[in-house]
């Protein structure tokens, strides 16, 4: 008597129904990564200096892969809460609330489907970036490992955000806040963060507090397994920190939105 | 059968610690009963009833639903009952039957049970055909509709009406009313209704509790509380101010009142027994009346005598805004 299943299954058939958001879904991640590996090529900057400041990738797209991955999946994930405002606003909310559901599975259900809808935006990056001239290069090979550290990266950054964003949701009536709270972070985090550049090339201050934000252990994590392929066990327990680092945040994050929201949702 | 299903004990809401929306408001619904909440807005229909669907919690007094405390087991409750609020809950972008099917699941109604109970239901209001379009092609009364079939899914022993009927046209209003009849019967389940429409709480309530300002004035049966009010009356407008003084002696008069010019409120027990006798009296004084009209008590004047103030001047405001919007929604 969760009513996970239904409320997931209802924000899923509500996506696909709708055409111009699920073809815009898919696209995005065509257009990132054509417009993003070209407007910040670093290597364009420096020329010459282009293995250093990419950390051994061939080339610019293969180093930034994983960061436009981890910001993608950022986007999506804010927007979860979204939802939740408009069925306060058009109704279903008083239906669920007088429910025998668990509160917690009103949200939980907004999470996971901005999860299960990042998936494809994950596949069709990849493909789009493999594809476009002078693109992403596996110059060590791309493995079953590499794909899980990738999905387990998106996946804890997609449940991190979108579970910050739906418990601010579940407090507002009004859809401006939350757009406004969305638009006021959503670049500062993906520029302090080294989703884009090496901590190299950022200010020392920005570097330092890139190194605590989510989105550059994604990032790092992914880039990490797509440059290097196969791992040495130091570069192993690197990936490690980043994925445990995000694991123990996503569960903290979990708790404490089932906490909440079971007490504070409400018309 | 006709067990308590519903009681109240002092149930009191206060917002704010100083707003009191609900108090000591004391309710025994019996089973299988279709019970009346009447009352102008803001006189706190709509606060009992939530917390009665334990959506929110009493600050005072004590409710239990179906036997189960509305406080410490609200799971109990929500599972027994059935809830179709004012607003429109269904979701836009799902068919009619994908609406009645997630909410069927929500109470773990096992799915051929489901299908079943989704094609009977649906069948009862006329929406088969509907069914498998998009609920935003709906109009609002196919909307207020499967509103009420949403409530009942799960087969509910109580089912919670709130103004079902709120910014519907007339013809609508009563399909609506045969509708709620028609699940009374047949499903054999217990309706509480509120209402701002008093016709409709007339037509189908066994028994009605009026409510002003968190308190319940009176409760009975629509006639009982119409017979209450002692009498019918009968208002007639003369020619001239002397006819009209004349025609205060009459006999059997429960009250007689000036009402206006050479207009006279004659209340008596009843108007049709009265009528033949009043003019008997006119034509053997040759008084020459201008206007003669008889009213039997409706539930708008008992609501006037207990509540001091007609319904209809509660109307309007809000909730006017709420349905213009409702229907909007309904029609976009």
């Amino acid at each position: 008597m969760s009513g996970l299943g239904p409320l997931t299954v209802r924000e899923l058939k509500k996506w696909v129904r709708n055409p111009i958001f699920f073809v815009t879904n898919l696209i995005q991640p065509i257009f990132w990564i054509a417009l993003f590996g070209s407007a910040f090529d670093i290597t364009r900057f420096f020329p010459g200096a282009s293995t250093s400041v990419l950390g051994g990738a061939p080339n610019y797209i293969t180093y930034i892969v994983g960061g436009v991955l981890t910001t993608m999946g950022l986007f999506t994930a804010m927007f979860a809460g979204t939802q939740i405002i408009f069925d306060r606003r058009l109704g279903p909310m008083g239906r669920f609330l007088s429910s025998p559901i668990r509160r917690s599975s009103i949200v939980f259900s907004k999470i996971i489907s901005s999860v299960v809808r990042i998936m494809p935006q994950v596949v069709i990056l990849i493909v789009a970036a493999y594809l476009i001239p002078n693109g992403l290069k596996f110059v060590h090979g791309f493995t079953i490992i590499d794909v899980l550290v990738l999905a387990t990266a998106i996946v804890l950054v997609a449940f991190i955000f979108s579970s910050i964003f739906s418990v601010i949701a579940t407090r507002m009536t009004n859809m401006n806040s939350i757009f406004g709270i969305v638009n006021l972070v959503n670049l500062p985090l993906m520029f302090v963060s080294y989703a884009m550049f090496s901590p190299s090339m950022m200010a020392p201050w920005l570097a330092n507090v890139a190194k605590y934000n989510p989105v550059s252990w994604s990032a790092e994590a992914i880039r990490m397994v797509i440059i290097n392929g196969s791992l040495t066990a130091s570069q192993w327990t690197q990936v490690g920190q980043w994925l445990g680092g995000l694991a123990i945040l996503a569960g903290v994050l979990m708790l404490l939105t089932a906490i909440l929201v079971e007490k504070e949702i409400r018309d | 059968m006709n067990g308590t299903i519903i009681e109240t004990k002092n149930l009191t809401k206060v917002y704010n610690g100083k707003i009191k929306a609900v108090s000591d408001l004391n309710l025994e619904i019996k089973e299988g009963e279709i019970y009346g909440l009447a009352g102008p807005n803001g006189a706190g229909k709509t606060t009992t009833i939530n917390m009665l669907i334990t959506r929110i919690a009493p600050t005072g007094g004590t409710a239990t639903v179906g036997g189960f405390d509305i406080a410490k087991n609200s799971l109990a409750v929500r599972k027994l009952i059935g809830v179709v609020p004012q607003d429109f809950t269904a979701d836009e972008d799902l068919t009619g039957r994908e609406n009645l099917m997630m909410v069927s699941q929500f109470y773990d109604v096992p799915r051929a049970k489901a299908q079943e109970n989704i094609r009977t239901l649906l069948k009862l209001v006329d929406l088969e055909e509907a069914a498998d379009r998009y609920v935003r092609t709906y109009s609002g009364g196919m909307r207020k509709r499967l509103e009420l079939i949403i409530g009942l899914v799960h087969e509910p022993r109580i089912l919670f009406l709130d103004e079902p009927t709120l910014g519907l046209d007339v013809q609508t209003r009563m399909q609506m009313w045969n509708y709620v009849k028609e699940i009374q019967k047949r499903l054999n389940v217990t309706i509480i209704l509120t209402s701002h429409y008093l016709e409709e709480i007339d037509e189908l309530a066994a028994r009605v509790s009026i409510i002003d300002h968190g308190k319940v004035l009176i409760t009975g049966s629509p006639a009982e509380l119409k017979t209450s009010l002692k009498g019918d009356i009968i208002t007639i407008t003369l020619s001239d101010q002397q006819s009209a003084e004349l025609i205060k002696t009459i006999p059997d008069a429960v009250e007689v009142t000036d009402a206006g010019q050479n207009t006279v409120k004659i209340k008596v027990v009843n108007a049709d027994d009265s009528l033949p006798a009043i003019i008997n009296f006119i034509s053997q004084h040759k008084l020459s009346t201008i206007k003669l009209t008889v009213v039997k008590p409706t539930l708008d004047e008992v609501f006037l005598e207990y509540t001091g103030r007609s319904i209809r001047e509660e109307e309007g405001g809000m909730d006017r805004m709420k349905v213009a919007m409702n229907m909007r929604r309904a029609r976009r």
